[in-house]
């Protein structure tokens, strides 16, 4: 992994490890034996923000899946970082420092906001202390809600515990998957404003999001994915119009 | 092709519905009316409550307030099997097939599902919309396969109507999911329903696919059926549907034919969440609408032409 | 007053125990979604086993325990999860059931050859002594059993709500997926939850032993927690307060029932009320639990289900098995197997096998787990006795109707339950009608129930080979039935109803009258086998019909295929000849080859490779019509699959 060195406000310089970049290659992924991903090839430059757009079932989600260790692929490589992911095991992964966002709030409904952030505490190096200070700062209706069961909250706040985990774990990859589902276009905006922040920080963010504008405004670069290979791929100001008509018109 | 507006009756209707799950609404006030021998389109972003009304409707799920008719009977509370008895047919967004018997199965427990089973000999239903100049059920002994059962034979022909002719006998859960979407179909419409909901059914189906669905579709309503439709694929929507409602987080933003629908801004910032004004115009190219649609009527008269044209794309 | 006092103590300390081995079935379910039936055969084993160092090797009691509470109940659980439950994942909801239940006879199979139930075994309790309090007796090991059952359901109280670990524990079963992309292996979680069961299922045992003041015995000891299954039940397993404070209720229950109401019965009832009553409690607990929405789930079998026999197709099979019935019983017709004549252990195998086709209805093709058809054979052979004097074709149509109007009875409250809870429903209605009903000595009286050979007009039917002949007639007719039904309407119906309640609802059917119905027909089946059995054994007693038995016999049908005809046969015909030839080992057999079975839906006779083409059969349909098949070919490309998340 390589390092950079910035510059700091006093005028000295610090070394920090880039966060890794993410390669795809000729990938196939089934689901029993249906196969849904056809041989993806994909390139996340190391610490840039990668959108993954097309419509529904074209394999958006599975790859994200294989991508963060959840699905074993059945051709092809993922490598994070130039080391490739292999078998290794999804919690491993996640210590590793990759977190997964799944799709419809990657939170545990059944236990409590504090106990959703107990949990965060899993990979390793955090305290509980440091954890609640920025998830609250962050999101302070968390703070409010702590004592509360994550699955009765509303649709926008389980997703801000779901993103939390991305917040307090310092990830070096990050992957989203339809972060703004059921969710008001201002809870949106806010999310992604955090998004954004993160990779400002020095992440490798891959997402995917059913909202082409709102992910192209965050993204520097993308693709789209149809019937489980990738289509296009470009800069976001390449892309606009072809993401708009392929998404909309199907 | 306007259906019979002049006799036209709301064989579905569905007033002031709200659901909670634990905190979140995930309807808080919907309202629509299906109109028989029409097809109408609901639409919404994905989480914007669609499947939940759905199954407020079909009876899976019981709302907390609000009421569904069905031709001017009260639904609301009835089981499901009732309403469908009374003529409320669905399919399902994550299919919903009986995986362990053949397509031809299927559908027969549709076709059979009225009868009690000791007197099934008695069956008689004529399906005259299935088939292209079929004209009522003929006597027993008339299929392709089978010796003279007429749910078989009539199963048959309601899978050559949706396209699936000859595949009776293939096991329900090996279909790829566009076959095993039609079986699905085929099985609601074995039921004569007055109303039919399908979910998302051109989910997985490629664009020939989702040309035939569309015409099957027409036909149908052509018929007399009313349908209810929630789709993604604009493209199918805006071309079959008669009237479309939108729906956004359990609340119908918005309804109309499909022109209105095409051109309504809170439609548009629904479905692509556009926040700033270079998102604006982006969706404006797409839309074929000046990027201001706060600038009144006017402005959209002139694109009619190009609505049109996008129309027929 | 002190009467009072001393029952009480008595039953809160019974209680107690039983709140041990709850909380333990509580954490289990918790963390794995698995309610482990062997809870009780768990606890059992360690009793014996603490036993046997204790008094045969004279081992110090604190070893003792350490060995059998930490390092083998640890060591067990960890197996049981990584070898048992780890492969069932993504299997189908009975799958658990059967394992758990396949590990229950093992356990109770090994212990029955270990120890031989005609010794008296008594445990020393780990704390001797009593002492005086307010006027009672209260022995130091019911103190001891109390603390421990508090300090248990505290200490997990405060595991799952307090640590990280507990939280993970509870999370596990929510999103396994979840939790691995949080950093933790749920592998091991579920390794935790099923050790920390096995614990508390060994803890409880160990404590109780030294309580069954006239020494421990298998199945006692097996049974003895079945209070605790209902108290997780009333506890929703996943309250453990809430099951420790039923777990008490019901021990006291039990114990006041006992030392109050039985004696004023026990005149009237010649059994006691009160080993029918934990499975009174099961059933009552289970019947009040609220009902469960249906749900549409998307879900689809993914296994070919197997091909149906046609209409002359299975005429001709059942004549050519009919002819090699006849060859059988003139060729063999003297032939002893240990004792009894081959043409009587043939009856038996074709009654046992009427028996597997109700199975093959009820469970194969409509999915309902029922552990009770044995019990329906046992009133379906008491009716026939009773009925004109035993061996009437009077009988055999009474025994026939009275079980199917059982079999309705008992469906009716149980419509709402699935899977695990309606295999826990037939549980307990099955115990509770063997240790309440075909116990109570008038039922079958000191020496059984005789009934006789069939008298048909114008037959004699006398003799053996005469008899294993009708049977077998029978049991084609039978098959010829399950098979018609299969075809039918009814029999899509019952095959929809499984496959999709969601879909079968919204079609226009109702399924709370379709499971009675299907209910009562598998009911009216066991009941004509045993009526018919017992024309074949001419005796039937109290234990033909008990709960072990009946619960191997439905993992036979599930090893070799519980959704086929030969399924059912096979499996009379393994289970008849094991427990003629070496009966000790027929749980050992019926365990391990659920086991190892594991998620195959169609036992072994749907292993591909077994499968073989008899001649005048045609093919099955080839593969369909190719132009047909590219135009749709596409979509199959293009989508997410059946169970993708989104």
């Amino acid at each position: 992994m390589s390092e950079q060195t910035t510059a700091t406000a006093d005028g000295g310089a610090t070394t920090t490890a880039l966060p890794p970049s993410v390669v795809v290659r000729g990938v196939r992924a089934s689901y029993g034996r249906i196969e849904v991903l056809h041989g993806v090839d994909l390139e996340v430059p190391a610490g840039s923000v990668f959108a993954l757009l097309g419509p529904n079932g074209a394999g958006k989600s599975t790859l994200l899946k294989v991508l963060s260790g959840r699905m074993r692929v059945t051709a092809g490589e993922v490598q994070v970082g130039g080391v490739p992911i292999g078998r290794t095991p999804c919690e491993k992964l996640a210590r590793d420092g990759i977190c997964a966002v799944p799709e419809g709030r990657g939170i545990f409904p059944n236990l409590t906001v504090r106990e959703n952030l107990r949990i965060w505490t899993y990979r390793g190096g955090i305290s509980m202390k440091d954890v609640e200070e920025q998830t609250y700062e962050t999101f302070p209706v968390l703070k409010e809600r702590r004592r509360q069961m994550a699955g009765t909250m509303s649709g926008g706040e389980q997703q801000m515990l779901a993103l939390s985990r991305a917040l307090v774990t310092r990830p070096r990859v990050l992957y989203l998957d339809e972060l703004s589902m059921g969710l008001a276009p201002l809870i949106v905006a806010e999310l992604y404003d955090l998004v954004a922040k993160l990779a400002r920080q020095g992440m490798t963010i891959v997402l995917v999001e059913q909202f082409v504008t709102t992910a192209l405004a965050v993204a520097d670069q993308a693709a789209i994915m149809v019937h489980g290979r990738i289509e296009q791929q470009g800069t976001p100001a390449e892309m606009g119009d072809a993401a708009l008509s392929i998404y909309l018109a199907h | 092709m306007p259906p019979a507006e002049a006799t036209a009756t709301d064989v579905l209707t569905v007033e002031g519905v709200a659901v909670r799950f634990g905190g979140v609404a995930a309807l808080s006030d919907a309202n629509l009316r299906v109109r028989a021998g029409s097809v109408t389109g609901l639409i919404g972003p994905n989480g914007a409550g669609k499947t939940t009304l759905f199954n407020v409707i079909s009876g899976l799920q019981t709302p907390d307030r609000g009421t569904v008719l069905l031709n001017d009977t009260d639904i609301t509370h009835m089981r499901p099997h009732r309403r469908a008895r009374l003529g409320l047919a669905r399919t399902f967004q994550r299919l919903e097939l009986f995986g362990t018997l053949s397509a031809g199965e299927n559908v027969q427990v549709g076709l059979e599902s009225s009868v009690k089973w000791w007197q099934w000999r008695h069956v008689k239903r004529s399906f005259p919309w299935v088939k292209r100049g079929a004209a009522g059920a003929d006597a027993a002994g008339d299929g392709p396969t089978g010796p003279g059962s007429i749910a078989v034979a009539t199963a048959d022909r309601l899978l050559e109507g949706v396209g699936l002719g000859g595949l009776g006998a293939e096991q329900a859960s090996a279909m790829p999911t566009g076959l095993a979407r039609m079986v699905e179909l085929a099985r609601a419409l074995a039921m004569a329903p007055k109303v039919l909901l399908l979910d998302e059914p051109g989910s997985g189906l490629d664009d020939a696919e989702s040309q035939t669905l569309g015409e099957l579709l027409t036909t149908l309503a052509k018929g007399g059926m009313g349908v209810l439709l929630v789709e993604h694929d604009m493209e199918l929507v805006m071309r079959i549907c008669d009237y479309i409602y939108v729906l956004d987080f359990g609340d119908v933003i918005a309804s109309g034919t499909p022109e209105e629908i095409r051109k309504d801004p809170m439609v548009q910032a629904a479905y692509l969440g556009t926040v700033t004004e270079s998102e604006a115009e982006s969706v404006a190219e797409t839309f074929d609408v000046p990027a201001t649609p706060e600038a009144g009527p006017d402005a959209v008269q002139g694109s009619d032409e190009r609505d049109g044209e996008a129309a027929q794309a | 007053m002190s009467n009072f006092l001393q029952f009480t103590v008595f039953g809160i300390m019974l209680g107690a125990g039983y709140a041990i081995a709850a909380t333990g079935l509580v954490v289990t379910y918790t963390t794995s979604g698995v309610f482990n039936f062997a809870q009780g055969a768990v606890g059992m084993i360690a009793a014996f086993g603490y036993w046997e160092l204790v008094s045969a090797h004279h081992v110090p009691v604190l070893a003792a325990l350490v060995i059998v509470l930490i390092l083998g109940a640890s060591i067990a659980g960890a197996f049981v999860e990584r070898v048992l439950m780890r492969r069932l994942h993504g299997a189908s909801a009975e799958r658990p059931v059967m394992v758990t239940l396949g590990l229950m006879v093992i356990l109770t199979g090994m212990a029955t050859i270990l120890w031989s139930p005609t010794t008296q075994r008594t445990v020393e309790p780990m704390i001797s002594g009593q002492f005086r309090l307010v006027g009672i007796n209260i022995q130091y090991q019911y103190v001891l059993i109390i603390a421990v059952a508090a300090a248990v359901a505290f200490g997990l109280r405060a595991l799952f709500y307090s640590t990280r670990t507990g939280y993970a524990l509870r999370a596990v079963v929510d999103d396994p997926e979840l939790l691995g992309m949080a950093g933790v292996s749920p592998n091991r979680m579920s390794q935790y939850g099923w050790i920390l069961g096995f614990m508390m299922a060994a803890l409880s045992g160990v404590l109780l032993a030294p309580t069954q003041t006239t020494g421990i015995s298998i199945e006692a000891m097996t049974l003895l927690v079945v209070s605790g299954y209902a108290a997780a039940i009333v506890g929703r397993l996943k309250n453990i307060p809430l099951t420790f404070a039923a777990a008490i209720a019901i021990g006291l229950a039990e114990n006041y029932v006992l030392n109050y109401v039985e004696p004023h019965l026990s005149s009237a009832l010649q059994t006691d009320v009160t080993s029918a009553l934990p499975m009174v409690f099961l059933f009552a607990a289970l019947v009040t639990l609220p009902s469960v929405r249906l749900r549409a789930v998307g879900r689809l079998t993914s296994m070919r289900a197997p091909r149906v026999a046609g209409g002359r197709e299975s005429l001709i099979a059942g004549g050519v098995f009919l002819a090699v019935a006849v060859f059988v019983a003139v060729a063999f017709a003297d032939t002893n197997v240990k004792g009894t004549t081959l043409l009587t252990l043939g009856g038996m195998v074709m009654t046992l096998g009427i028996v597997g086709l109700s199975l093959v209805l009820l469970t194969g093709y409509s999915g309902q787990v029922s552990l009770c058809q044995f019990s329906f054979m046992g009133i379906g052979a008491f009716v026939m006795g009773k009925v004109a004097g035993g061996g009437s074709l009077l009988g055999l149509l009474a025994a026939t109707a009275i079980c199917a109007g059982v079999g309705a009875l008992i469906a009716l409250p149980t419509i709402r339950l699935t899977d695990l809870y309606l295999a826990l429903a037939t549980f307990a209605f099955a115990d509770a009608v063997a240790t309440g009903f075909f116990a109570d000595g008038r039922i079958y009286g000191s020496g059984g129930l005789s009934i006789g050979r069939i008298v048909l007009p114008g037959l004699s039917l006398g003799s053996d080979r005469a008899e294993f002949l009708l049977v077998t007639v029978f049991f084609v007719l039978s098959a010829w039935l399950v098979l018609a039904i299969r075809r039918s309407l009814f029999g899509r119906r019952l095959v929809a109803v499984n496959d999709s309640p969601a879909a079968y609802a919204t079609v226009g059917l109702d399924i709370g009258f379709t499971k009675v119905a299907v209910f009562a027909i598998a009911a009216a089946m066991a009941g004509l086998a045993g009526a018919l059995y017992g024309t074949v054994q001419q005796i039937v007693g109290t234990t033909d019909f008990d709960i072990f038995p009946g619960i191997i016999f439905v993992l036979f049908v599930t090893i070799w295929s519980i959704r086929t005809v030969s399924g059912a046969f096979l499996a009379a015909l393994t289970y008849v000849a094991l427990n003629q030839i070496w009966p000790s080992s027929i749980g050992i057999f019926a365990g391990l080859g659920v086991i190892l079975i594991g998620r195959a839906a169609n036992g072994i006779l749907g292993i591909e490779a077994l499968h073989f083409r008899l001649p005048w059969v045609k093919a099955p349909a080839g593969p369909p019509d190719a132009l047909a098949m590219n135009a749709f070919s596409g979509a199959a490309s293009g989508n997410e699959g059946l169970s993708a998340a989104g």
